[in-house]
């Protein structure tokens, strides 16, 4: 019974920490890295669901692919332009209203919790609502252009009034979300050094600039690196833009067809899996390299030493 | 020891849970076939308005132990995502319709499909026109993987209304004789907009795609090479010139647009194969009475027709075979044609005082039986090839550009050339 009890103890202290965090590591190997290497494999075969004769191993066949395809160029393109127009004036902007938040206010509750509503409203439905602001034809987006003397656009005729749709709808949905999280980064900053600042005749601007930026640096790193990611996966919104959200084509001619729309379309619709297996994987590269360049960059720009 | 024992507890519980969590990943499915004597479902996928919702209320009232479920998506949709199914082996329903556009590409695969012919569907084969039945006919001939449902005789709608409102003829021989060819399909459509100033046909892609219907080769031969430059390019040609005379409304098919402009009147013509005319009734049902039917130019053609086929993997074969002969039976192909427009395609029933005599009132009285009927019997219909499903999205996709200005005229052609062999290929 004695030695029982002490392998029982022995097993508590050694092991059991290990059994307690099991169950995440076996869901993440099973959805989340299993996928990821099978998908891996996947890309070194020719795998097509419309003709499965055609089966075995392509090597880097399809990876030779994409640098020429010309398709996957215009999507890589397309990507990174909605990407510099929604994450910079989102996080810019996020900052300025986190810093307005962050001083005295009336209502200050209602004004933290409605910054969050955009975030909490399902991404599909609000899509559809922003489709009626950028219609072509009875858009309100046209109306209010109208009545400032702006010729109607067509706002899914051409690449940057496309692009600048896009964006619009990731940074109305993320603005808010980030600028919380700034807040409560900020709300950790003592007041005195606002104060001492201040008596040294700093204004709001150079406080922002030269006190805040800085001592929230690493969320804002944080948040840099979140929207790359999710700006370089871009999907939702391209797909329900298009005026047939199935065709997964971002425009008649591609105007704003992301990456992940065009892998979406060459694994499903093309149903060629081979090859959409490489495109997701190049994305993933793509994304880890950009990540790590901007997270550079803000920490340079925000004079952090890390 | 205690505490200990109670960690263990926890643990096995955390352990346990997280078991049950992955076990209710894997299960959950309602992939049992279903019992005897209780009840089968059988599920139909389609896409628009197949006509099926009063049937399957008849089906089901006759047949107790069935239930039927409707499953209508976007068109290209539903054909990718049977493709889909196939492959993985599960999940496919039990009647898959398949348009005539994606039918080569499936009869290809005809051991993913129950052989109708051991249904004893070989007595169909007379009744069908001659083309319909081959078309859906594995390449040895031994296996049926469908059986036709309609054909997309083509024929010209307008609006009388807004004919008259522009000064032009409204009576359906005399705007038939309007235009005998689509040269002069596009110089009626210059004088509307002229004296209207609306534009007279919905999209470039509605004139193209009957256009090319009509030529005798379509986007591939029959040794599926892909031929633009027969009759694509004629009705690529034809398309742009009336593009570029004005006469678009530029409205995305299918789209929201689209339907807001039946409803809004922001075209006048609509080419218009036998199914159109159930679109048209469910889109704008306000505008009762002001359509009729005329002559297309050019001649007849084929734009679509359906084949209503059971995947292998059907659980329940038998009974979604029966479904299947039910529903080409005369009564109910006639029933689908009075409710949505689709024409049958057993010339048999063109004959019947049901098709024949049939006016509706929906667009002015015309007899659109005999009419839509005279245009299926006099047709020699193309070869669609495998990819021409994706080909002919391709073409389109170009149509539209042109029409939003983000491709010159001078260079679409060139443009379709390079997105049709890119589809080919894809």
């Amino acid at each position: 019974m004695r030695g029982l009890s002490h392998r029982l103890h022995r097993f508590d202290v050694k092991h059991m920490p290990y059994v307690l965090i099991a169950p995440f590591f076996i869901l993440f190997a099973i959805f989340g890295l299993f996928p990821l290497i099978f998908n891996g494999v996947v890309a070194l075969r020719t795998w097509r669901l419309d003709d499965p004769a055609q089966d075995g191993w392509a090597g880097l066949a399809n990876f030779e692919r994409l640098l020429t395809d010309e398709d996957f160029g215009n999507a890589l393109y397309n990507t990174f332009g909605i990407f510099v127009l929604s994450t910079v004036p989102q996080l810019l902007l996020a900052l300025c209203v986190a810093f307005l938040l962050n001083r005295r206010l009336r209502g200050q509750t209602w004004f933290r919790v409605s910054m969050l509503l955009p975030y909490i409203t399902p991404l599909t439905a609000s899509t559809l609502v922003f489709l009626v602001v950028f219609g072509r034809d009875t858009g309100v987006a046209n109306w209010v252009l109208s009545v400032v003397g702006v010729d109607a656009i067509d706002w899914r005729a051409g690449k940057l009034q496309s692009w600048v749709a896009i964006a619009t709808m990731v940074n109305w949905k993320w603005i808010g979300y980030n600028a919380l999280l700034y807040l409560s980064a900020m709300q950790t900053i003592p007041r005195d050094i606002y104060e001492a600042s201040a008596l040294d005749g700093a204004t709001a601007w150079k406080q922002l600039w030269r006190i805040t930026v800085p001592m929230i640096l690493p969320v804002v790193i944080f948040t840099v690196v979140l929207s790359t990611i999710g700006g370089l996966q871009l999907f939702t919104e391209p797909m329900l833009l298009d005026s047939n959200p199935a065709s997964a084509s971002g425009g008649s001619n591609g105007e704003w067809q992301t990456i992940a729309q065009l892998i979406y379309k060459v694994g499903w619709k093309n149903l060629n899996l081979g090859y959409a297996a490489a495109m997701s994987w190049a994305l993933f590269l793509i994304i880890v390299v950009v990540a790590v360049v901007n997270t550079v960059l803000t920490n340079r720009l925000g004079g952090g030493k890390r | 020891m205690r505490l200990h024992r109670s960690g263990w507890v926890v643990a096995t519980a955390l352990v346990a849970v997280g078991a049950l969590a992955l076990a209710g990943c894997k299960g959950g499915g309602s992939d049992e076939p279903s019992k005897p004597g209780g009840a089968v479902e059988l599920k139909i996928a389609f896409w628009g308005d197949f006509g099926l919702d009063e049937l399957k209320a008849k089906y089901e009232a006759a047949n107790p132990n069935v239930k039927i479920v409707l499953n209508s998506g976007e068109y290209n949709a539903q054909h990718e995502d049977l493709q889909k199914k196939l492959i993985a082996g599960s999940g496919a329903p039990d009647i898959a319709a398949i348009d005539e556009g994606f039918i080569v590409s499936f009869r290809s695969q005809a051991d993913k499909f129950v052989n109708l012919l051991d249904k004893g569907a070989s007595k169909y084969q007379d009744k069908y026109l001659g083309w319909k039945w081959k078309q859906s006919l594995s390449a040895d001939g031994k296996t049926q993987i469908g059986l036709g449902t309609d054909v997309g005789g083509l024929a010209m709608c307008y609006r009388t209304d807004l004919f008259k409102a522009a000064g032009l003829p409204v009576e359906r021989d005399k705007v038939s004789a309007l235009w005998p060819t689509w040269d002069d399909f596009i110089k009626t459509g210059q004088d509307y907009t002229a004296k209207s100033k609306k534009k007279f046909v919905d999209n470039g892609t509605n004139l193209f795609n009957p256009i090319l219907g009509q030529q005798p080769v379509g986007f591939y031969d029959e040794s599926e090479t892909l031929k633009m430059d027969g009759g694509p390019k004629a009705a690529f040609d034809m398309t742009l010139k009336a593009v570029g005379a004005g006469l678009s409304a530029n409205l995305p098919a299918f789209s929201p647009e689209w339907n807001a402009g039946f409803v809004k009147g922001d075209f006048a013509v609509l080419a218009c194969p036998a199914w159109m005319q159930g679109h048209i009734k469910n889109t704008a049902p306000d505008t009762a009475g002001k359509w009729d039917v005329a002559a297309i130019p050019g001649g007849g053609g084929n734009w679509g027709g359906s084949f209503l086929t059971v995947p292998k993997q059907s659980k329940n074969a038998d009974e979604a075979y029966k479904l299947l002969e039910w529903l080409i039976q005369p009564e109910q192909q006639i029933e689908i044609f009075k409710k949505v427009g689709n024409l049958p395609s057993q010339p048999a029933l063109y004959k019947d005082p049901a098709i024949a005599d049939f006016k509706n009132p929906f667009f002015s009285n015309a007899p659109v039986g005999q009419i839509f009927s005279k245009t299926a019997e006099g047709l020699t219909p193309q070869y669609l090839g495998k990819k021409n499903g994706p080909t002919r999205v391709a073409v389109e996709n170009v149509i539209n550009s042109v029409q939003a200005g983000t491709t010159k005229a001078a260079d679409a052609w060139a443009q379709a050339l390079k997105e049709a062999d890119k589809a080919s290929k894809a």
